[in-house]
Parts: structure tokens; C-alpha cells; sequence
């Protein structure tokens, strides 16, 4: 009798607790929303952290790489390092793109997939770029994977050329500050659907796109990645070092409510 | 012996003791509703919860959290309350433990910058703290618990 009076006690409590999250969600901000359910993808995969990746990176040189990442809902598996694109290239998500950059002769090696070991980057190993014709050449679409990572030298001159910038981390954080000219598009918020429709009707979905976050192992970045790989964009570039990076290399930053 | 139970199951300690853990309950859970974007991507890396779970579990354990612990500050349900809370806290328990035995250092670099420049070995030691202050807090909840059933009137049964 105890018991069951105990248990109803519990199962009111959960209750109330039900219905005021609900109902405060619905309430909240844009900022502060979730959507219900949540999507995320590899949610019970645990990731190499980027200290063990680091650590392990020189012992992997010249050796098969460790077995594809998979990488969630109605995203291919990922070529290792020795495979070819081709071996293991899904049509994107939306059939945009085929695989002629998977097959493309200028694509040094398949590497660079998630996660891409520190060094060097696909972007690193192929020659410098001297006009910004030939620096977006060397980005070519890869809609086999989700996303290629590139290395805070990369990113620069990508900023430069012009290239957009996505910031993934939470708004809040984007506002305190930013790498000039990103948008705010956090994983973690209601709107990050909402946002990435519009950016295909905004953005051309196999030319690079640079997103990031805070860098180290931080995977906002690469999350949002597989959201915009998920809806088309084929050209996804993830700045492995992210905002801390950018900083220290003293690229023009931002900070307020304008990108 | 026997007058250590009867000062452990002092209704001057129990009460006490109830109302500093319903404190620490609310204060642990207000910042989990002021923001719960940050607590689903807390959720999240510790990577025990499908991805269509991880969005309604940050926003309803802080409130379930912050429930339980208005319930021990005021009495209402004390007894229920404080099993809830010492079952959340295995839970908890449970999920670093877990990361623990994975070896599994990866979080926070998203939320504070200034913890990616912390070391795995001293992230890993941060969550063997929070480990031992969650056990500790367990150990309030058995000291209610057992307050309650040394001292059980009823009206202590309904808080009153």
C-alpha cells in the first residue's frame, strides 16, 4: 500500500515535470528551443577524442587506416585512408552531385573523412593556391562523404576567396564573437533546419562551405556537417581547429548581432 | 552504537539535511532550465541515449531535478522525493562511470574553451570529483531516508 502510494507519488512528479518542460519549451526562445524529438546522429558512438587522435596520428602513418566511421541516418559509411571513393560512395542524400569528384584526378588521396587524422589534411597535401580560381579547385565536390576537415591556414585563405563561413557553436557564443562574416547555424538549436533550407536556396551546394566550432573535441561542426551534407551541400569543410584557432591567428573577428 | 543511529535519525539532522539537498538539487538544476540546448549537448557526449531521446531528457530532468528538490525543501512527499533524487544520482553515477571505464575524456571543449586546453588525464579527474560528490550526496539521501523511517510520525509522513 506503501509502495503503490510512493509510486504515485512518483509518477505525479514526473508528470508535472513532463508537462512544464513541454510547455516551457514551447514558450521559449528561439535560441533556447529543442526540437522534439531530437536527431542526432551516432548519439551512442563514442568518438576518438582529438588528444588520443593526436597521440595515435604518427603510429598510423603509412598503415591501413582503422575501420570507416559511420556516420548516422541515411549517411554513407565513410572510405578509409587505402580505399577508394568509390568503394564505399552512397549517392548523396538528395541526389545532387554525382561522384564525378569521388572519381576526380585532381583528388589526391581520399583522406580527410570523419575524423580525419591531424596531418596532414587533404587540403594540406595538395599544392599551395595562388588565385582564388585555384584555391576553390582544390576543394572539389566530395558528395561520398559529409565533409573533408582543412587546417587553419586553409580556412584563411578560404575567407578570403570569399568562401561562406558557418559557425556551429550555440548563438550566444557566436555573438561574443566569430570569425567575420559567419553565420550562426548551432545544431543545438530549434531552428538549425530551418536555417539550413535556407541556405540552399541561398548557397550553391557543391561549392565550399567552411563550418566550425570551438575546435579540439568539439563536434558541433561536424554535426551540422552531416545536416548540410543531408540536405545536398557537397562541398561541406569543417575547420578541424575551429574559433580558438582562428583567434590565434589573428583572423578578422566579429562580435554583436551582424555577421 | 545506539546513540549514533538516534543522532543519525534525529529529526533535527534529517530535516536539515533534507533541506540542503533539495538546495543543492535546485541549484543544480536552474541552469539546466535556464538553458537546455547546453544540458541535451551535455546529454549527448556522454553518448548512452539514442539521439531521439537526448532532446526530451534535457528538458525534463531539470524539471523532474528541480521538483524533487522544491519537494525536499518544503517536506511535500520528502520520502518520495529523496528516493527520487538518490535515484538520479545513480544514474548519474552510473553515466560517468561508464565514461570512466571507457576511458572516455571527451566533453566540454563545446561550452568552455578553457576546458579543451585541459588534459585527458585531468578531465578525467574532474569526473572521478564529480563521481565522489554525487556519492556523497547519496549519502544524504540515505541519511533522509533513514530519518525518516527512525522518526516516522505521520505527520513527518506529510511533510507537515
Amino acid at each position: 500500500m506503501n509502495l503503490r502510494r510512493h509510486l504515485l507519488e512518483a509518477a505525479t512528479l514526473l508528470a508535472v515535470a513532463v508537462v512544464v518542460a513541454l510547455v516551457s519549451n514551447s514558450l521559449a526562445s528561439r535560441e533556447r528551443k529543442l526540437k522534439l524529438p531530437g536527431d542526432y546522429p551516432n548519439a551512442t558512438t563514442v568518438p576518438e577524442s582529438q588528444a588520443a587522435r593526436d597521440s595515435s596520428a604518427p603510429s598510423q602513418a603509412g598503415s591501413p587506416a582503422s575501420p570507416p566511421a559511420t556516420v548516422g541516418q541515411g549517411i554513407a559509411r565513410l572510405p578509409s585512408k587505402g580505399e577508394s571513393p568509390s568503394q564505399t560512395a552512397a549517392p548523396a542524400p538528395n541526389g545532387t552531385a554525382g561522384g564525378a569528384a569521388a572519381s576526380s584526378p585532381s583528388k589526391k588521396t581520399p583522406g580527410g573523412v570523419a575524423p580525419a587524422p591531424p596531418s596532414p589534411s587533404p587540403a594540406a597535401v595538395v599544392a599551395p593556391a595562388a588565385a582564388t580560381g585555384d584555391l576553390l579547385s582544390r576543394f572539389p565536390p566530395h558528395p561520398d562523404r559529409p565533409y573533408v576537415e582543412i587546417s587553419g591556414e586553409d580556412a584563411a585563405r578560404l575567407h578570403a576567396a570569399g568562401v561562406p563561413f558557418l559557425d556551429a557553436r550555440r548563438t550566444s557564443a557566436w555573438g561574443e564573437g566569430h570569425v567575420a562574416g559567419a553565420r550562426p547555424v548551432s545544431v543545438w538549436e530549434s531552428d538549425v533546419d530551418e536555417k539550413v533550407m535556407a541556405l540552399i536556396g541561398e548557397l550553391d551546394g557543391p561549392k565550399p562551405l567552411v563550418v566550425y566550432c570551438s575546435g579540439g573535441d568539439c563536434e558541433d561542426s561536424h554535426l551540422l556537417a552531416q545536416k548540410l551534407w543531408g540536405a545536398g551541400f557537397n562541398g561541406v569543410l569543417v575547420y578541424r581547429d575551429g574559433f580558438p584557432d582562428w583567434v590565434k591567428r589573428g583572423g578578422a573577428v566579429r562580435s554583436g548581432t551582424n555577421p | 552504537m545506539t546513540s549514533l543511529r538516534r543522532w543519525l535519525g534525529s529529526e533535527w539532522l534529517t530535516t536539515r539535511v533534507q533541506i540542503a539537498l533539495g538546495l543543492l538539487f535546485i541549484a543544480a538544476a536552474l541552469p539546466k532550465v535556464a538553458d537546455p540546448p547546453s544540458f541535451a549537448h551535455m546529454i549527448y557526449n556522454y553518448r548512452l541515449l539514442p539521439g531521439g531521446l537526448v532532446n526530451l531528457s534535457a528538458l525534463v530532468l531539470p524539471w523532474f531535478e528541480l521538483l524533487c528538490g522544491v519537494a525536499l525543501v518544503l517536506g511535500i512527499w520528502s520520502r518520495t522525493s529523496a528516493a527520487l533524487v538518490g535515484l538520479l544520482l545513480a544514474v548519474f553515477v552510473a553515466a560517468i562511470g561508464v565514461k570512466l571505464a571507457r576511458g572516455d575524456a571527451h566533453d566540454r571543449g563545446c561550452f568552455d574553451v578553457r576546458d579543451a586546453g585541459e588534459s585527458v588525464a585531468e578531465r578525467l579527474h574532474d569526473m572521478r570529483m564529480v563521481v565522489l560528490r554525487d556519492a556523497g550526496m547519496l549519502a544524504m539521501v540515505a541519511q533522509v531516508l533513514f530519518g525518516a523511517k527512525y522518526h516516522r510520525t505521520p505527520s513527518r509522513e506529510h511533510g507537515v
